[in-house]
């Protein structure tokens, strides 16, 4: 217990101490909502809620303004979980062989990245309502916590998977836009299209206009957020504990069981 | 292994691509040794050094450990958002010890108690380096794997690390270094050079304590 509270504790420190991350959400969250917000009118746009197959009829600049929460979210915390993931691949390495147990490290992980994920939620859900004021608060938070444990979840997979920090960004970059930009109905001819189903920022996008608009909460769509959170971590963790671990383990006999053989 | 071993490898091959780096390299480590292993660039020893550890895999061959193994790898591999005491706290919850009377020793011994709540991004290389071997040394490992573990020290520190090696060897530890200046040569009971993917046991040398 002491060594996961340890492992939380400074994974969790050491991405507080992201200063780009720090600079990302108290300057581009705000600017970012006033921008897109501002390039759309206001005016009707039709919504399509997967889980009913209904259609809502939001406020074509309040559901941009909405929406471009969730791509900020995406991109600071796919890229604040990957720059730490990466950048701390052989310091981890040196904790596992120095006796830290993997799943020990990797319930560590886990923790704080729900732990970043609730914090970047929550203050972008406060920040929004500098701009909007949404008819249930607590679902939007909840797409918005749910969006940014799937793109931690998808940044901790990349920064086990790519070499290259430029490739890492690139891709959640590429990734995060493109996934939310579509889900958005307004001046976009794939808005609520069926495929969209299948894209990762999916599910916390409806929970969050169905929240926002009508204070809906489409179940399904808070498990199909999950299993994208699950995916993209298990294999994340996956390719974490493969490479971690020492190539002899069973070769090492520690005093413990050299005690025990006696 | 055998009772009075605390280390044995045995038949280690290792090759990158179609280079081969290791040849078929065996050796023994025993308590109360202090071995080094020099050689030139290139010729392996970090390699063979990070497969003693557990970091790397051998494309063939053996390694068996006995007791606690404390490495220090070549390269610093420390986090820089994290301060010194953040560091002996985090590796002492990794190697499940208790207190940290040990680190504390160490720290002050190599000389930077100062910096304890410095973050690690803010140290001179030298002070990173000294926080690299404290690491591998606070838990009072049987078998010690240090590569080149005295880089950026200055002189004083220098001789300070072969005092603590000295006495990690009279306390019956298995102390193995790798090193590639010629005027430590004499510092050790036993030399291994690192040639062609081999290891030859050199004469013992004269100072051999």
């Amino acid at each position: 217990m002491s060594a996961y509270l340890a492992a939380t504790r400074y994974t969790l420190i050491e991405q507080a101490r992201n200063r780009l991350a720090l600079g990302l959400l108290a300057v581009f969250l705000p600017v970012w909502y006033f921008l897109l917000g501002a390039a759309i009118e206001r005016g009707p746009a039709a919504f399509k809620l997967s889980a009913t197959g209904q259609f809502l009829t939001v406020d074509a600049h309040n559901v941009t303004v909405l929406t471009s929460g969730a791509n900020a979210i995406a991109l600071i915390c796919g890229f604040t979980i990957f720059a730490a993931t990466r950048k701390g691949a052989a310091f981890d390495r040196r904790l596992v062989l120095c006796g830290l147990h993997q799943p020990v490290l990797l319930a560590a992980k886990l923790t704080a990245l729900a732990g970043v994920a609730l914090a970047v939620s929550a203050y972008s859900t406060l920040v929004l309502l500098a701009f909007w004021r949404p008819e249930s608060l607590v679902l939007v938070w909840l797409g918005y916590f749910l969006v940014a444990l799937v793109y931690g979840a998808f940044g901790l997979l990349l920064g086990v998977l790519v070499q290259s920090e430029l490739a890492g960004f690139f891709l959640i970059i590429m990734v995060g836009l493109l996934d939310t930009a579509f889900q958005i109905p307004v001046e976009n001819p794939a808005g609520n299209k069926d495929f969209l189903h299948f894209f990762p920022a999916h599910g916390p996008i409806q929970l969050a206009v169905a929240g926002g608009f009508a204070e809906q909460l489409p179940f399904s769509m808070v498990l199909l957020s999950l299993a994208w959170v699950a995916g993209f971590s298990l294999l994340g963790l996956a390719i974490f504990w493969r490479r971690t671990r020492a190539w002899n383990a069973r070769g090492r006999l520690t005093s413990r069981q050299l005690a025990a053989a006696k | 292994m055998p009772a009075d071993l605390l280390l044995q490898a045995r038949d280690l091959t290792r090759s990158f691509g179609r280079r081969r780096v290791l040849r078929g390299v065996s050796f023994d480590l025993a308590p109360g040794q202090l071995a080094g292993i020099v050689g030139e660039n290139g010729a392996g020893k970090s390699t063979l050094l990070k497969i003693l550890a557990g970091e790397l895999r051998p494309s063939g061959g053996s390694v068996v450990l006995r007791g606690a193994l404390g490495y220090c790898p070549q390269a610093v591999v420390l986090n820089d958002e994290l301060t010194v005491e953040q560091h002996l706290d985090y590796f002492r919850a990794a190697y499940g010890i208790a207190g940290l009377e040990r680190a504390h020793e160490l720290v002050a011994r190599l000389g930077y108690e100062r910096y304890l709540r410095s973050t690690v991004g803010t140290l001179s290389g030298g002070t990173k380096q000294k926080l690299n071997l404290t690491l591998a040394l606070m838990h009072d490992p049987t078998v010690l794997l240090l590569d080149e573990p005295y880089q950026g020290f200055d002189w004083e520190t220098y001789l300070r690390f072969w005092d603590l090696a000295a006495e990690l060897r009279d306390r019956g530890r298995a102390v193995l270094v790798i090193s590639h200046l010629v005027f430590d040569r004499d510092r050790f009971d036993q030399l291994y050079t690192l040639r062609d993917g081999l290891l030859q046991a050199d004469v013992v040398p004269v100072a051999s304590r």
